[in-house]
């Protein structure tokens, strides 16, 4: 066999399993199963200690695998497919393009975390400047296509939808006003360089089409060795979250608007870039956590502590302590706005 | 005796793979060294002026051979980087 052959042979192989993930959660939608976990706080009574957790990740193995699979697999083939050099020549281009790109780009470029601070810095020093620096770092937690597809599997996409939709909001917002803040201006000034002569630098070469793919696998697969060890660690937590987290606590502290005050608070030292928020919020859900709480709880990244302390290393902590004011404050905001709307505040 | 210049282009501390980039980039130029084509290899910061000001915003890990980009956001085989060092030293 010829290496062209070989190499078509393999690309298929790959192309059938792709399409085999996808089909399966197609199915799985068409037969309307559920993906997330099915166990209410009810069905844990009767159970010993060691067991809640078992019973709660075998019920949610055994249904939600397809849609952990498809997320990793869709991931890996986003952040390989998308052409990065296309975004980030655009990137230094200019500031209303660049508010466009950082909310356009977040949710393929950054299920890495180690990507997201370098694009942050890389974005500030070019033409771009800090306004579409900050929208993109403040947009990008809540909107890579992990959370996403997560996020609507597992608490519901009409969720998913208004937490991408509000996200840019704040994103933007914060963006434009620490552009204006004359703290935010000096940091700008500071970091600008010269980019004009660059883009001759760049040729990027493409390897073919099977060595991506499996590039894609590859990368899926790495992302889930990061991610999932604290994701399972986070549905141990949450199966005992359901066990004996007594429902009148939450519904007393997690409603209304000290619910929401309260979840805007501890959501930002709790979140990790791991996905565990979403299930601990999808487990206090269930206890009866209001939607409006539970949107400002999926919120709270923006004061995460270990992107904040990167972030100040290149930023001042002026800018630092702006953003977290304006999102924390859009959480709230955004969180009771949702509530009224929904009818469960 | 011929020269490449490759430039490992990562975050600081570095990242998983980054350092996998590296290791990448470090076997194939004891390799190619063994052929006798001499490799300098250097690192990079990702955030630092002087490689945003050179090469502008890029996607961590990214290769540039003699001062050209030619990967960027992805960790390629050993021998994917053997073959472009090699092309780039002729």
């Amino acid at each position: 066999m010829n290496e062209k052959t070989l190499r078509m042979l393999r690309a298929s192989i790959i192309l059938a399993f792709i399409i085999f993930v996808v089909g399966y959660l197609i199915y799985s939608r068409i037969r309307a199963y559920s993906l997330a976990p099915t166990m209410k706080p009810a069905d844990f009574h009767g159970l010993a200690v060691w067991e809640i957790p078992i019973a709660y990740l075998i019920d949610y193995f055994s249904h939600g695998w397809i849609c952990l699979l498809f997320a990793f697999v869709a991931a890996g083939l986003v952040y390989e497919f998308v052409p990065k050099e296309a975004i980030t020549k655009y990137m230094s281009s200019g500031r209303i393009a660049g508010y466009g790109l950082a909310l356009g780009m977040a949710p393929f470029l950054t299920v890495c975390s180690c990507t997201m601070v370098p694009l942050f810095g890389g974005i500030l020093y070019s033409g771009a400047g800090i306004g579409p620096a900050m929208t993109f770092l403040l947009m990008a937690p809540s909107a890579n296509i992990l959370a996403i597809l997560i996020t609507g599997e597992m608490i519901s996409w009409e969720l998913a939808g208004v937490r991408i939709i509000v996200s840019a909001v704040v994103a933007i917002v914060a963006g434009v006003v620490i552009s204006k803040t004359p703290w935010g201006k000096a940091v700008e000034k500071e970091h600008q360089v010269n980019v004009s002569a660059v883009n001759s630098k760049i040729e990027i070469v493409k390897p073919p089409l099977d060595e991506r793919l499996w590039a894609a696998l590859k990368f899926g697969g790495y992302l889930a060795k990061q991610i999932l060890p604290f994701f399972l660690l986070g549905l141990v937590a949450v199966s005992y979250v359901e066990a004996y987290l007594p429902e009148d606590i939450v519904g007393a502290y997690l409603t209304g608007f000290t619910g929401i005050l309260i979840a805007s608070v501890i959501g930002g030292p709790l979140y990790t870039p791991t996905l565990v928020e979403i299930v601990l919020g999808k487990g206090m859900f269930d206890l009866g956590m209001s939607k409006g709480a539970l949107l400002s709880w999926l919120m709270g990244q923006p004061y995460d502590v270990a992107n904040a302390l990167a972030v100040s290393r290149i930023a001042r902590w002026k800018v630092v302590a702006t953003y977290m004011l304006i999102a924390w404050a859009g959480s709230v905001i955004f969180g009771l706005l949702y509530g009224w709307l929904s009818g469960s505040l | 005796m011929k020269e490449v210049k490759v430039e490992v282009i990562g975050s600081e501390p570095p990242c998983m793979r980054c350092q996998a980039v590296k290791k990448a980039v470090e076997k194939a130029a004891e390799k190619l060294k063994q052929s006798g084509i001499k490799v300098e290899v250097h690192k990079a910061n990702i955030m630092s002026k002087e490689t945003v000001q050179k090469y502008g915003v890029l996607v961590s890990p990214a290769i540039a051979i003699n001062n050209t980009v030619k990967i960027m956001g992805r960790v390629p085989s050993e021998e994917e980087v053997e073959k472009l060092l090699r092309g780039a030293a002729k």
